[in-house]
């Protein structure tokens, strides 16, 4: 018995639309901050736009606006019609499309006002965090609905990857957001120093894996096969690098912390498991390739595989690169400059940005009940994103190993051959505008696309949703002539048990031991806790998104600490909620500056960086000596601080505002002694700041390995 | 691997997608199990075994570029005055506008740092007290040490250049701190 049905295609071309707005925002925004990394003006002196609030803009859009609605978008469509029925719940689809664009349009509006976390792509506040959360449910609670209530018996490999993104996307989010609100917009993690670098990059790295990663994949099976209207190659290929993916890919997060302060079995376990993702990662893009055996004459024509083809080659460059980036070695040379930068824009605008915009050229004629408006056009999008995204990889890979190898060298009397840190950033200041000249390319590309879609769309016939004759019952019980993954394939809540204990037991084994930080903290050590002045400064240092281009990190490598001081050691950051490690170094490493210049010098450095370093590229700060610090905050911070183990007495949380601005009356009246005017000076956020950054690296007592000189 | 013999598996058909079930290719497996092999060994050596730590690693890396420095010459005033005469004026006037200049003032007047074109000294006015500041900083003051990152004949530059800043008395200098330095 076949009834017929209808498919909801009106929540793919939803999504899809949004897809397209969102990139359009994630590309201006990150043309704009490359523009900020060649000419510090185009921060324009104003505090929403400086790069420390900007960048996460640009990732945030790009991660979860632009690639989040493409996977969405795709994985309504292809659902439906792999499951042969309708999303279970309209309404739930409809929540979810505009709960997610409500997510972004809070994100878009509290980045540039500094409220974060700091935590990169979960920079949003407690209260969008909640948000995601719901959403994200509501999404997963529609797709396993549409499971339970499907009419093909097994689940393609597509729906494998789907599965695995949503159960692990939510094990991520939910674990890495467990934080204590201070505030409507405020909130601490109860995570701290190396816990919170490691549940951080836990959830970083597998934010890849399991948002830009599993979903793209599942993708590809899709549309590869249906645009090249071949088989796929191989199923058992599929069967083994699913689950090695899925198993393998959850314990590579400390390769984001290598020779740092994280213990060395834990770098270790990074680094090796994303050795063995080399193989995993490529058995997708294999199957992907050779999908299109007998179909290879289409990449000339067919605009929809060119965009594929050129997807699963750039994943597959990706997937070769990282392993090699996360041998300790080479990450020596390549963390915290913008090898790393290439390297993922390589994965975003290649993996990400080509099978969206696939998928797309796919959609279109079929969603909109019509041709494509221009075939050539395509062609002209393809070649002006092909060429953009080579210039842009290149440059970056060209100013990421400079920088690494001008840091590295040491001459033969053994100093720094670059001891000056602003010398090796001017140095690839030309490559930041060929960086500049690689985005706008791939932003042509794109202008040409929505063109395209918009005549395309123009020309459309009647839009309605898809008719399809399934058949009216179809039994799910296993047969016994099933082999054994078979079997599983038609068991669907079987299947994502299996999934949740694959990411389960790694990320258990990985973060499991540092839950008690004091096991790597010498006894003989004691460790102050911030000032509150001190801590209302890092708060500020927080919101200005200071970390975006300094690190907080003195590596185990001897031109680390030739150039900042002894390494960095647990116990430094054991209060340290969020951590404040960095990934990045536009500028210089912070761990231990305090008390390295004067207050003047700090003062004078954060309204204009070049009144002190003539070649600076860093944004100017005027209104940090305008705007008023909250001090009246303090005791409500300090007491969450208390609450999650950090020794304040009584007293001082009680008294934390009053203490602070007694603190602060004696930085602002040694800057006033020296010439600086304003009657109200400790009251400005200036001066917290500058507290904090005197205290970076002077907190630790009893340990002689920790002091701010060799 | 001819695809005229290939059959798609039966059964495995989803929205017209079809699947091959082709083995899996051999130099893949064999990079998949040489990963993980090189990974098993990889953990041992380091984790189990006796491999070096990073911090250990560290300290032989630290002590190899230790034995590159050689210990300058001894230093007195006389050989420092000696020294002055023959380093390049041209090269301690640069490195003071790039190094000193942001906080000491660009005619010496000071800033942050103390004014050098007076006669009063904090740490002592003679040219190896002057070497020894620049070299070594004042940490608690606020001076960073400059050793590390300016070689022997550059350091005697910039200090005869600062040297000779004595007296000169800049414009709209901060007024002088520490101590008149004896007259000889």
């Amino acid at each position: 018995m076949q009834q017929e049905i209808r498919y909801d295609d009106r929540i793919v071309r939803q999504f899809l639309i949004a897809m397209v707005l969102w990139a359009g925002v994630a590309f201006l925004v990150g043309i704009w901050v490359a523009l900020q990394l060649a000419n510090w003006k185009f921060n324009f002196d104003l505090e929403w736009f400086t790069f420390g609030r900007l960048r996460p803009l640009h990732t945030n859009a790009a991660i979860f606006a632009f690639a989040g609605n493409a996977i969405f978008a795709g994985i309504y469509y292809s659902t439906q019609r792999l499951l042969k029925t309708r999303m279970a719940s309209d309404f739930l689809s409809q929540f979810h499309f505009w709960g997610w664009q409500l997510i972004i349009v809070a994100a878009a509006l509290t980045l540039p006002l500094g409220i974060t976390q700091s935590k990169e792509y979960a920079e949003l506040e407690w209260p969008i965090d909640i948000a995601i959360t719901i959403v994200w449910v509501v999404f997963g609670v529609n797709l396993f609905w549409t499971i339970a209530r499907r009419r093909e018996k097994h689940l393609y490999v597509a729906i494998w990857f789907y599965i695995a993104t949503v159960i692990t996307v939510a094990l991520l989010h939910v674990v890495n957001s467990i934080e204590i609100p201070v505030g409507l917009f405020k909130s601490y993690p109860i995570w701290a120093g190396i816990q919170d670098a490691l549940v951080q990059w836990w959830y970083g790295h597998n934010a890849v894996a399991f948002f830009l990663t599993t979903p793209f994949l599942g993708l590809m099976y899709y549309f590869m096969p249906k645009a090249a209207q071949r088989p796929v190659y191989s199923y058992r290929l599929s069967i083994v690098h699913f689950w090695a993916l899925v198993f393998i890919y959850i314990w590579s997060g400390p390769h984001h912390l290598l020779n740092s302060a994280m213990p060395d079995w834990a770098q270790t376990l990074g680094m090796i498991f994303s050795l063995m993702l080399w193989a995993p990662s490529w058995g997708g893009m294999i199957n992907g390739l050779l999908t299109l055996r007998g179909a290879w004459d289409k990449l000339r024509t067919d605009p929809v595989i060119k965009f594929l083809v050129g997807s699963v080659t750039f994943y597959g460059m990706s997937t070769f690169e990282g392993p090699i980036l996360s041998i300790k070695s080479v990450n020596a040379l390549a963390h915290f400059n913008d090898w790393i930068i290439a390297h993922v824009h390589g994965g975003a605008l290649g993996w990400n940005g080509f099978l969206s915009f696939g998928m797309l050229y796919y959609l279109l004629p079929r969603l909109w009940n019509t041709q494509l408006y221009s075939k050539k056009l395509a062609e002209y999008h393809f070649w002006f994103g092909l060429l953009g995204i080579l210039i842009y990889y290149i440059s970056m890979w060209s100013a990421g190993i400079t920088q690494g190898l001008m840091w590295m060298a040491i001459n033969d009397q053994g100093q720094l051959i670059y001891p000056d840190f602003v010398e090796t950033v001017n140095r690839i200041i030309p490559l930041y505008w060929v960086r500049v000249i690689g985005g706008t390319l791939y932003m042509i590309g794109f202008l040409i696309m929505v063109y395209n879609m918009i005549k395309t769309i123009q020309n459309r016939g009647t839009l309605e949703d898809e008719k399809a004759m399934v058949p009216t019952f179809v039994s799910l019980e296993p047969s016994p002539q099933e082999s054994t993954h078979r079997r599983l394939e038609g068991l669907g809540t079987a299947f994502s048990v299996l999934v949740f204990i694959a990411v389960f037991v790694g990320s258990v084994i990985s973060i499991y031991p540092v839950l008690n930080i004091h096991r790597y903290v010498p006894v003989t050590v004691s460790v102050e806790p911030y000032s509150p002045l001190e801590l209302l400064g890092r708060d500020i240092y927080i919101k200005e998104g200071c970390y975006v281009c300094h690190s907080q990190m003195v590596r185990h490598l001897d031109f680390d600490v030739i150039r900042f001081g002894n390494p960095s050691k647990v116990e430094e950051s054991m209060y340290d909620r969020p951590f404040q490690w960095g990934s990045k170094r536009t500028g210089p490493d912070l761990a231990r500056v305090g008390k390295k210049y004067p207050d003047l010098w700090h003062y004078r450095h954060m309204i204009n960086p070049r009144d002190i370093v003539t070649d600076s590229l860093m944004p100017s700060y005027p209104w940090l000596a305008e705007k008023k610090a909250e001090y009246d905050q303090l005791p409500k911070r300090l007491r969450v601080m208390k609450s999650l183990g950090v020794p304040y007495s009584e007293e001082t949380v009680e008294k934390a505002t009053e203490i602070a601005r007694k603190d602060a009356q004696a930085i602002a009246q040694s800057l006033r002694d020296q010439g600086v005017t304003d009657d109200n000076l400790a009251e400005k956020e200036i001066i917290p700041l500058i507290a904090y950054l005197q205290a970076l690296g002077h907190k630790v007592k009893g340990n002689p390995n920790v002091s701010l000189s060799k | 691997m001819n695809q005229n013999q290939e059959k798609p598996m039966e059964g495995h058909e989803y929205d017209g997608i079809q699947e091959f079930d082709n083995p899996l290719p051999g130099w893949w497996l064999l990079t998949f199990f040489g990963t993980i092999i090189f990974s098993f060994l990889y953990y041992l050596h380091y984790e189990v075994a006796s491999g070096p730590n990073q911090e250990e690693q560290l300290k032989k890396s630290l002590a190899a570029i230790e034995s590159l420095k050689k210990g300058g010459p001894a230093l007195d005033d006389e050989k420092l005055l000696a020294l002055f005469q023959s380093s390049s004026p041209d090269k301690g006037k640069s490195i003071y506008a790039a190094k000193c200049a942001a906080c000491h003032g660009a005619q010496g007047e000071g800033l942050i740092g103390p004014n050098l074109t007076d006669t009063h000294f904090i740490h002592g006015g003679s040219p190896l007290a002057m070497y020894n500041v620049i070299s070594n900083g004042v940490l608690d003051k606020g001076m960073p040490p400059w050793k590390d990152q300016l070689s022997f004949d550059d350091s005697v530059a910039v200090t005869a250049f600062v040297y000779k800043l004595k007296g000169t008395f800049a414009a709209n200098g901060r007024p002088p701190q520490g101590t008149p330095e004896k007259t000889q």
